[in-house]
């Protein structure tokens, strides 16, 4: 065990080195699997959970956004806003948010039922997130179509050991 | 080496002198903007639904006479700033005792019942209502008289190096203020926002807790909860906190 | 277990057809199961896994919840002022027991 406050300990904040790492490598499989245009560049896992619930719809991007902390101070409570632009009518409205988080044990993460009532299609709320990976926020609309945003987010471990 | 590491390497080869008085900030000016905000929204600060708790034991009957309002009547009013005079010597005793041991003297001495027992959530939710009642109001605690030697006992414990790492709280708590460790930052040694609701945690805790914790972060003895070491450290934060405003329940990470 | 605290934010009065936010806090550990407590157990999974909201009798709003949500969760969401009336909230927690709030909105 190393001691709490070795300089290996102290993060040097790699969010963007990382970023840019995930961004290649999303970018080549999605080159190497998919003919160009693609669609919706999400890595295979992603996109094969994102299939199930999407009963294998490709989702568009545009239209909806999700924010999330790129550095997450601490995995045990991470907050989410989502946004979908929709007028929520009865005729054009958002059905329900899902989120999934590809590498969390168990990736289906919550889902927000709204409809015409809901006004708004704006979401708040908080989420446990296993460590850095990509966060995706799925919108299943009215007419059948989906809309999909997604993120890669560092989780910075909080890893004082705890004795109290 | 990274910087850190340096200065790290720096405060260890010079003890850090104690930062002076008006330069301790608020622990909650480490958190980011977003968790600065949801500490201060009632809405969003889960330690609000531990002072709703203590809101509620505070008046409960089922059996306990007196309640703690039959004394204390309109306590957003009598016990407004209660909680920024902890700790304090104690007349009859002598002893000096936290907001959490006035609480549990009142609940075995005046309602005759068992105490709650140091971090059971009923003790944690009331000392977070009564703490909450003082928000935002100066801490004034004294460091004279009875008061002198615990004071001097805690500001001896702070300063004096403990455990494996062999570190006096100072070393962090005043020589690498504002610098990174393990993904916190660290912050001056006071505990103006406690009881706080920490991430890490994923609950209300007390400043003892928060203690241990850094007992065995140095690899040093972890006292018991409201142990006299630790109640002479809290009165000596207490004091290095003064006129700051009071913050619990704080919000940490 | 801990007592069930739930705190509810909203409008008291909105005028009809206004959307309201409402904030909803609730006190749960969410335990996600699998974690060996301090006496060596293996903690059971126990989580709220859903809230359903109703607004004068109306579903309004649901939020399904999995192991991914945070302790002591947090969700905020809007609905739209159509007539004074309770909204009603209620929580299912794995094992099947049930917890209920209301709060009331008074529309003008």
């Amino acid at each position: 065990m190393s001691s709490p406050i070795s300089p290996a300990c102290v993060h040097p904040e790699p969010a963007l080195s990382r970023r840019e790492v995930m961004a290649v490598g999303a970018a080549g499989l999605a080159l190497g699997a998919l003919p160009a245009p693609a669609r919706a560049a999400a890595p295979p896992a992603l996109a094969e959970l994102v299939a199930r619930i999407t009963e294998g719809a490709v989702p568009e991007r545009g239209r909806i956004t999700f924010d999330i902390p790129q550095l997450v101070e601490n995995g045990n409570s991470v907050d989410v806003a989502i946004q979908v632009e929709s007028p929520m009518t009865d005729a054009d409205h958002v059905r329900w948010i899902h989120i999934i988080a590809e590498k969390n044990p168990f990736p289906d993460v919550a889902r927000f039922h709204l409809g015409p009532r809901s006004g708004r299609a704006e979401i708040r709320a908080t989420l446990r997130l296993a460590t850095s990976q990509k966060v995706a926020a799925i919108a299943a609309l009215s007419g059948g179509g989906y809309v999909i945003a997604d993120a890669d987010i560092v989780v910075t471990l909080s890893a004082c050991i705890d004795g109290g | 080496m990274t910087a850190a590491g340096r200065a790290l390497a720096a405060a260890l080869l010079a003890l850090a002198g104690a930062a002076r008085a008006d330069e301790i900030k608020p622990g909650s000016t480490f958190l980011s903007p977003e968790m600065q905000r949801q500490q201060q929204d009632q809405s969003r600060n889960p330690g609000y639904l531990w002072v709703e708790q203590g809101e509620e034991l505070f008046s409960r009957r089922d059996g306990v006479s007196p309640t703690c309002i039959s004394c204390h009547a309109d306590p957003k009013q009598s016990l407004r700033g209660a909680a920024a005079r902890y700790p304090q010597v104690d007349a009859a005793s002598g002893k000096l005792v936290n907001l959490e041991g006035r609480i549990e003297q009142c609940r075995v001495d005046r309602q005759k019942q068992p105490a709650f027992g140091y971090e059971s959530q009923d003790l944690l939710g009331l000392t977070a209502y009564v703490a909450s009642l003082s928000k935002g109001m100066p801490l004034s605690v004294s460091a004279e008289g009875a008061a002198k030697p615990f004071y001097e006992a805690g500001k001896a414990f702070y300063e004096r190096r403990q455990g494996q790492l062999n570190l006096a709280c100072t070393q962090c708590h005043d020589g690498l203020v504002g610098q990174k460790l393990r993904g916190d930052t660290i912050s001056y040694g006071i505990g103006t926002g406690y009881p706080a609701y920490r991430l890490e945690w994923n609950g209300l805790g007390s400043l003892h807790r928060r203690l241990r914790a850094c007992s065995l972060g140095v690899r040093a003895t972890q006292f018991d909860y409201g142990s006299d070491d630790y109640l002479a450290l809290e009165l000596y934060l207490a004091v290095r906190a003064r006129d700051l405003p009071m913050e619990a329940p704080g919000l940490r990470r | 277990m801990a007592s069930f605290n739930a705190r509810i934010t909203m409008p008291a009065e909105a005028k009809a057809g206004e959307v309201v936010e409402v904030r909803v806090l609730v006190r749960h550990p969410m335990d996600r199961g699998g974690q060996v407590d301090a006496e060596g157990r293996v903690v059971p999974r126990k989580i709220l896994n859903r809230l359903t909201v109703t607004y004068a009798g109306e579903p309004v709003f649901r939020y399904d919840m999995h192991t991914g949500v945070s302790a002591n969760p947090f969700v905020s969401f809007t609905t739209r002022a159509i007539e004074t009336g309770e909204l009603s909230f209620e929580w299912r927690e794995d094992g099947g027991a049930t917890f209920t709030r209301t709060a009331r909105l008074v529309v003008t």
